[in-house]
């Protein structure tokens, strides 16, 4: 794994952030979920004792009675509600008037707010709302056979009458009022009323605020009626007259009293101020409820649609970031309930219900959300991008120092100026590091290199005294048996001579070159020629030599490369066996002219080549009677540098031998 | 009558071994180990001829110096150079001063006897008249093998005993090829190959002085040298 991946994994550890940021922003969530819960109930807490005791303001109620009982005595115990009785008819809340055609559709659908009454197997349903101080009555009455009044049929001639729905209510003032709403088919009624005059004449008076419909339905037929709750005072009753035929006698029943039609049961209705009460408490995003305690609603005031100016889910960001942090199956309304007591404490007049969408608050947290994952994404990208950049920064540089220290080691003349040393970190220490290193291992080298030539100098002196001595006791005259030690420590001192001149040999050849002149001459009579002269040198190996057939002119000192050429050709002898043929090759290329010189032997290890032309190094391991120093192929190289060429070895193809390959420029 | 071989060398051991052998061949041998001792000497007395090292004691080049003063009292003072180092800057340096010969340390005593006896056999030979049976001549070129004296178009050739006898050795048999072995057997040295190169280049420079179209010596490329007519 390289340097710049593991860094670039490191960057993407950041990515944490965001992460962190969501845990935060779900539990901030909930917290602000409780919060806002709490608020909410105080909330509720507080409308809730305003209302207490305002029974008044809950329920419609008799303006006279309760301002008795509120005048009388405010300590004394307040009259309890009226004994709830089954003939009470109890209005549900409408939020929209429906439309008055007699069909339901526009009726919530709440089965428990039906009521039903039967009389033998005459069964009829009924169902009440308020809405903007109108009473919404729907009747669903079964009859297997509906009989409509006749058409153009006196409303007060008996004979004539159908089945008919009769209405009865007190008004303010106490006095009782019957309408009766009767069809001579299907569509719209209007109530009528039975007045009696001055002498007792009966009229069928026609009642305009009392509109409705009638349809038939397949289980008996259906009446839709709007009564102004303004004519209506505290009781109210339905009462149905089903006849089986027309002018019989019809079977009543219902929530009036079939004799006088008076009313039993009472209209338990909220009081019209209730609903602008609750709403001088509403905001946007809220809901205000109110319900009898047998959780009937009373009043609602409704802004729960409206939400502050920023909707929800603005932006593909926001979006995926709420469905990161949602928890799916959170509610997205809060509620607070608070019960509404009598002033006693006593009774519970109803509940009420304070909602609040979750919108309001979501939409900050959202903004907060938002805000903050963008600044900790840009935080992760700018950190990965940082530490994309420091790395591949870091690696171009370690690639640098690497390359520049490998070159250092394998090149014979070391690097002088190294890369990275200017820099203060710790790369720039390393680099530092190496570059004294290498520093220290260019003297090392150097001295090395002149150690051969001030050796074979300093010895010189004393190998002089020791051979002058020799010969001055040799002409002193000794006897025989000494002569032979004289002649063993002058043979001595010779092989001691040829050891120094070997040693200095590079030295002078770096003498030789810097004050060599460059002269243009050919080079292949001067192989062929050097050829001939190593046939005699070494008559137990054969030389061959190739040469082009155009004449090849160089720019050099012959005499250098002839003393290459016997470097070689040295070289070549020691290491093939004897009888062995070594080739002198020449041949050309466009910039330069190529000397090849192959001998067969062992082959050349990886090592070996590239160390060949160092200074002072040697593959030979066997014993040999001539003093070497690794020079040879280090003095090839400085001849070939010398004529702008370079040296090289290579094995032979099949390791049968080695070749060794001078380039020099034309 | 004696002559006085005058040896300046700071080396004790070298000095007195070389000493005791000239006093051997019947020379006078007089010592001295730095140039002031020796300078003070040479104008008290000049010796017959000198063999100086070229370091002496705090002097690297003392040698030379000591040369320059040693020419300005005789011009005709044979003088040789002896040296541990071999190298060429050091023998163009002796050799521009006016020092006959320059040999290296590592050369024998009889070699180096044999020099000295040879540059003593000059001085006596340029002192008698010319005898023509010594005289060698291939066209331009006249050698005199006793006076070890060397004349191109009748021009006096400058070359230390070491490049007579390489000339002299090529001269006889011209067109032979001679080697580097055979070339140092003749001028009576034992030297690197890059030191006969270095004196073969040395004495065509000093013919190309008097005649730049001087060819005459040949290298053989491997094998040695020659000399063409």
């Amino acid at each position: 794994m390289s340097l710049r991946l593991k860094l670039l994994l490191l960057a993407l550890a950041t990515l944490v952030l965001p992460w962190a940021g969501c845990r935060y922003a779900q539990e901030m969530e909930s917290a602000l979920r409780e919060g806002e819960q709490n608020s909410l109930s105080s909330v509720a807490e507080t409308i809730a004792s305003s209302l207490q005791g305002r029974r008044d303001l809950l329920y419609r109620e008799p303006p006279a009675a309760d301002t008795e009982t509120a005048d009388t005595d405010d300590a004394a115990p307040a009259p309890l509600s009226p004994p709830p009785s089954p003939y009470d008819i109890k209005p549900i809340l409408l939020f929209a008037p429906p439309l008055l055609d007699g069909y339901t559709d526009d009726w919530p659908h709440d089965k428990s707010a039906w009521r039903y009454f039967a009389q033998g197997h005459h069964r009829f349903g009924v169902l009440t709302g308020v809405c903007e101080r109108m009473l919404y009555v729907l009747l669903e009455v079964q009859d297997d056979h509906v009989v409509f009044d006749s058409p153009g049929a006196s409303p007060l001639d008996p004979d004539t009458f159908g089945d008919r729905v009769w209405l009865g209510f007190d008004d303010a003032e106490g006095n009782q009022h019957q309408i009766f709403l009767s069809a001579t088919g299907p569509g719209s009624i209007t109530g009528r009323r039975i007045e009696t005059g001055e002498f007792g004449q009966k009229s069928a008076v026609t009642e305009p605020r009392i509109v409705g419909a009638w349809i038939s339905t397949p289980q008996g037929y259906r009446v839709e009626l709007r009564v102004p709750l303004s004519m209506v005072g505290e009781h109210f009753g339905v009462l149905i007259d089903d006849r089986s035929a027309r002018g019989a006698l019809p079977v009543s029943y219902g929530t009036l009293r079939s004799d006088d039609l008076h009313t039993v049961g009472r209209l338990i209705v909220a009081s019209p101020e209730l609903t602008s009460y609750l709403r001088q408490f509403i905001q946007p995003g809220l809901r205000l409820s109110i319900a009898s305690p047998e959780s009937r609603l009373l009043a609602q005031a409704d802004a729960l649609a409206q939400v502050t100016e920023l909707g929800p889910g603005r932006g593909l960001l926001a979006r995926l970031y709420r469905r990161f942090v949602d928890r799916p199956a959170t509610p997205r309304i809060i509620d607070a309930t608070a019960a509404i007591y009598d002033r006693q404490h006593r009774e519970v007049l109803g509940s009420l219900k304070v909602s609040q969408t979750e919108d309001r608050w979501l939409t900050l947290r959202d903004r907060a959300l938002t805000r903050m994952l963008n600044s900790t994404l840009l935080i992760s990208a700018i950190a990965v991008v940082a530490i994309l950049i420091f790395a591949a920064r870091l690696a171009v540089r370690l690639s640098r120092l690497r390359t520049a220290s490998e070159s250092a080691l394998t090149r014979a003349g070391l690097v002088t100026t190294f890369p990275e040393t200017g820099t203060a970190d710790e790369l720039g220490d390393v680099a530092r590091g190496f570059s004294t290193l290498l520093s220290r291992l260019n003297e090392y080298t150097g001295y090395l290199r002149t150690l051969a030539g001030k050796l074979a100098h300093e010895i010189r002196t004393p190998l002089t005294i020791v051979r002058s001595s020799l010969e001055n006791l040799e002409s002193e005259g000794v006897s025989p048996s000494a002569g032979i030690y004289l002649e063993r420590a002058r043979e001595g001192s010779e092989r001691l001579n040829a050891i120094l001149i070997a040693m200095g040999a590079a030295t002078r050849v770096e003498e030789a070159i810097s004050g060599a002149e460059r002269v243009s001459f050919a080079l292949a009579p001067l192989i062929a020629s050097a050829g001939a002269s190593y046939r005699i040198a070494f008559p137990d190996r054969h030389f061959a030599t190739e040469l082009p057939d155009e004449p090849v002119t160089i720019q050099g000192a012959p005499d250098l490369i002839v003393q290459m050429l016997d470097k070689l050709v040295d070289n070549a002898v020691d290491f093939s066996p004897v009888g062995a043929t070594i080739t002198l090759r020449l041949t050309l290329e466009p910039q330069a002219a190529v000397v090849e010189v192959d001998n067969p032997g062992p082959p050349l290890s990886g090592t070996t080549r590239s160390r060949l032309f160092e200074s002072l190094w040697q593959s030979r391991t066997g014993a040999d009677s001539r003093p070497h120093f690794g020079l040879g192929l280090y003095i090839v190289r400085l001849i070939a540098e010398f004529h702008g060429g370079t040296a090289s070895a290579m094995s032979l193809p099949g390791d049968s031998g080695a070749r060794f390959r001078i380039r020099l420029a034309r | 009558m004696k002559r006085t071989v005058a040896i300046v060398e700071d080396e004790p051991a070298i000095r007195d071994n070389y000493a005791a052998a000239f006093t051997r061949e019947g020379y006078v041998v007089r010592t001295y180990s730095n140039r002031a001792q020796a300078m003070t000497a040479f104008h008290a007395r000049l010796p017959d001829l000198a063999v100086i090292d070229i370091s002496l004691e705090d002097e690297p080049e003392g040698g030379f110096e000591l040369c320059r003063q040693l020419r300005t009292l005789s011009a005709e003072l044979p003088i040789i150079f002896l040296t541990a180092r071999d190298t060429e800057l050091d023998a163009v340096s002796g050799l521009r001063l006016g020092a006959d010969d320059f040999l290296t340390k590592d050369l024998s005593l009889a070699h180096l006897i044999a020099r000295v006896n040879a540059l003593f056999r000059r001085v006596d030979a340029l002192r008698r008249p010319l005898e023509a049976s010594q005289v060698i001549r291939r066209g331009p070129l006249t050698l005199d093998a006793e006076r070890m004296q060397v004349e191109w178009d009748g021009q006096v050739v400058l070359l230390s005993l070491t490049e007579f006898w390489i000339v002299f050795a090529l001269a006889r048999h011209p067109g032979h090829v001679k080697n580097r072995q055979q070339l140092m057997d003749a001028a009576n040295v034992v030297l690197d190959d890059n030191t006969i190169t270095s004196h073969v280049k040395r004495i065509r420079r000093k013919f190309q002085s008097i005649d730049p179209r001087f060819d005459a010596v040949q290298t053989v490329y491997g094998m040695g040298y020659r000399w063409v007519d």
